[in-house]
């Protein structure tokens, strides 16, 4: 599975990182960003990313398989 | 819809009509999800989550002037940055991003903690004695409190800012003049407070931030500063208070729910969530549209006000499963409570971890509780009168 934050969308809810701090990071004016590294969810994040995925309230992240 | 009987021709979401509110959601969400009531001038009302949304990722056709806020909260001038469209409002709002990051609150926890602890305490105290208003002696003085001191307004003067918001948001709608007065009073307030901060010595705060910020190289001028220093001042007080006593109300009489909440702290992550999609403080607001348009068949012509409800959208069946039922581990809650797009709440980490930290610390200090007195409402911030089981 691959992640990405599509940063027109993101308006920085944060909910993303409530779910997968591994994988997101929040930059200095709040908006959400996939960690380097990590664009590829390993199985065992695969769970935290559909739940960040099913909660950001802007649709701004991106899974694909 | 031509009929006199026209569901939703006098829809309001103020003052007692919220006592019955998610009845009434129910009904136009299915009789007329876009309709038109003659209250406050007359402004059409959007109900279904998916039409709110694309309204709110819309902000080229849904105008925010004159202003979001529908009646007025006691004054005409835009408020910065919720009244104000593009491009400008990007240049307001980038100004205060960096205080209200993730990370940026993480360092007020602690504070929020503190305060919460005491007031808490002070409530237990209170109990012993006999039922005890948790709103006035907690929801009110917790996010009053921690609010003044990121904003730099002085701490002691809380019971103040209290009376004002008051008048302000409550009173607004049967008192027009109250809320006048009060805003006058909070605007005269500011003015002095930032005159004197202007010789003062640099803090770490809001009002710092905004007297450092620079648009097109020149500082704000005295009106936009007071105007944003107002906004969150109406912004950040009543609705954490609301959705702090809205959550300890239901706790109150879903006791099965508190032990919960106990037993596993941890919950109160997605608890929160769920008091915020269902008992959440902003029920609606409104914008104008800008182009005529049509949404589930209705026409709205450009130059009408259009009310986006979020607490309806928020109960909507083709949303989530089961939408009228709290259920505190609810899984998917992606909800409209602080908005979408480019006004997302600007506040809503701060109002997340005021809410999250201040349940736990009372529900850590407080032992099980009920409401005394069933037919104080879920909504507002007056009286919630709690007695120990
Ligand atoms: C539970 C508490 C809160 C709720 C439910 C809430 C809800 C909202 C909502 C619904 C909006 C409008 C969003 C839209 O139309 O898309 C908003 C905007 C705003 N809120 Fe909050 N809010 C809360 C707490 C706070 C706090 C603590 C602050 C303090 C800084 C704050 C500051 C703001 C500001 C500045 C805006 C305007 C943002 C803009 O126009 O760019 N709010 N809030
Ligand atoms: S939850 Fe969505 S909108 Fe919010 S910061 Fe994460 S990606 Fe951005």
């Amino acid at each position: 599975m691959k992640v990405s934050v599509d940063e027109k969308r993101c308006q920085g809810h944060a909910r993303c990182i409530a779910f997968a701090a591994q994988v997101f990071h929040i930059d200095d004016e709040g908006f959400s960003h996939e960690r380097e590294g990590f664009e590829t969810v390993t199985p065992e994040l695969e769970k935290y990313v559909k739940k960040a995925f099913a909660n950001c309230p802007e649709n701004a992240i991106l899974i694909s398989d | 819809m031509s009929d006199n009987n026209r569901p939703g021709l006098d829809f309001d979401f103020h003052g007692k009509a919220l006592d019955n509110i998610f009845e009434t959601y129910a009904e136009i969400r299915d009789k007329c999800p876009v309709g038109h009531s003659e209250r406050y001038g007359g402004f059409w009302f959007i109900s279904k989550n998916n039409d709110i949304f694309a309204a709110e990722q819309d902000p080229e056709r849904y105008s925010v002037a004159p202003s979001m806020l529908l009646p007025s909260f006691g004054t005409d001038i835009p408020m910065i940055p919720i009244d104000i469209d593009p491009p400008k409002h990007w240049e307001y709002r980038k100004i205060l991003l960096p205080l209200f990051t993730p990370q940026a609150i993480r360092k007020i926890e602690n504070g929020i903690r503190m305060t919460s602890r005491e007031l808490a305490i002070k409530v237990l105290e209170s109990l012993r004695h006999g039922p005890t208003d948790a709103s006035s002696m907690f929801a009110r003085p917790v996010p009053t409190i921690v609010f003044s001191r990121i904003a730099g307004f002085p701490e002691q003067d809380w019971p103040k800012f209290d009376k004002w918001v008051y008048d302000i948001i409550y009173a607004r709608v049967e008192y027009p003049e109250r809320a006048k007065n009060a805003a006058q009073a909070v605007m005269d307030y500011f003015n002095d407070l930032l005159m004197a901060r202007r010789s003062a010595e640099p803090r770490e705060d809001v009002i710092q931030k905004l007297l450092e910020a620079r648009l097109d190289g020149n500082p704000l001028s005295q009106d936009e500063l007071i105007s944003y220093c107002y906004l969150l001042f109406v912004a950040g007080l009543d609705t954490t208070v609301w959705a702090i006593r809205s959550s300890l109300w239901y706790l109150g009489q879903n006791l099965e729910d508190q032990r919960r909440l106990r037993e596993d702290p941890e919950l109160i992550y997605m608890a929160v969530e769920e008091f915020l999609r269902t008992l959440s403080p902003v029920q609606a607001m409104a914008r104008t549209c800008l182009a005529d348009t049509v949404i589930q068949g209705q026409k709205i012509s450009a130059g009408e006000r259009v009310v986006l409800v979020f607490g309806s959208g928020n109960r909507d069946p083709d949303a989530y499963d089961h939408p009228e039922k709290i259920q505190i581990d609810r899984e998917d809650n992606k909800h409209l409570a602080f908005g979408a797009g480019i006004h997302r709440c600007l506040g809503s980490n701060l109002a997340r971890a005021e809410l999250v930290i201040s349940l736990k610390e009372f529900l850590n200090i407080v032992p099980e509780f009920t409401l005394a007195e069933p037919s104080e409402q879920w909504h507002g911030i007056g009286k919630l009168t709690i007695r120990m089981n």
